[in-house]
């Protein structure tokens, strides 16, 4: 693999990991009305 | 409820609790999960959500119009509302770092006995928990 096909390679990763380990971790609710 | 809300997609288990009211929802390990689908789907059993709250990690972006918003996943994101807590993150807005947040997604409006929740989701920030 060339030089600049890892770079862009890479570049894609830094780009890309922060969204992939986004998630929503935890929701809460309170109701009304709940028997 | 619990039988509805645990056959919503993205959601690994449920946990009610009836004396103070409250519903804990985890979602699956990827973290894919509509909370908007959510409260249709508590809605939908005859119940009424009067608040919830979220934690979530993510990217503040900045949309076309310049508002702030926190991107769960590359389809997913979430606009925040104005607070103070709003401007501790502004800073951040389209940078790599991720942080995780705690906020209220929707709050039941005064006055108002049962309503589906129509408009847009808007996360209003309570805490900034994680800055990475």
């Amino acid at each position: 693999m060339n030089t600049r096909k890892l770079a862009l390679l890479l570049l894609v990763g830094f780009v890309f990991a922060p969204v992939s380990q986004a998630q929503i971790k935890h929701i809460e609710m309170r109701v009304e009305g709940m028997t | 409820m619990k039988q509805h809300l645990g056959r919503q997609s993205g959601v690994q288990s449920v946990d009610v609790s009836l004396i103070d009211g409250k519903v804990d929802v985890t979602p699956k390990e990827d973290g894919q999960i509509d909370p908007a689908q959510l409260l249709k789907a508590v809605y939908d059993s005859g119940v009424t959500v009067a608040e919830m709250d979220l934690t979530a990690r993510g990217k503040i972006v900045k949309d076309v119009s310049g508002n702030l918003a926190l991107q769960v996943s590359p389809n997913q994101s979430f606009a925040i509302a104005h607070n103070d807590l709003l401007k501790t993150v502004e800073p951040l807005a389209d940078s790599s770092a991720v942080v995780t947040i705690r906020g209220e997604l929707y709050r039941k409006p005064a006055g108002k006995k049962k309503t589906a929740a129509s408009t847009p989701l808007k996360l209003l920030i309570l805490e900034v928990q994680k800055k990475e």
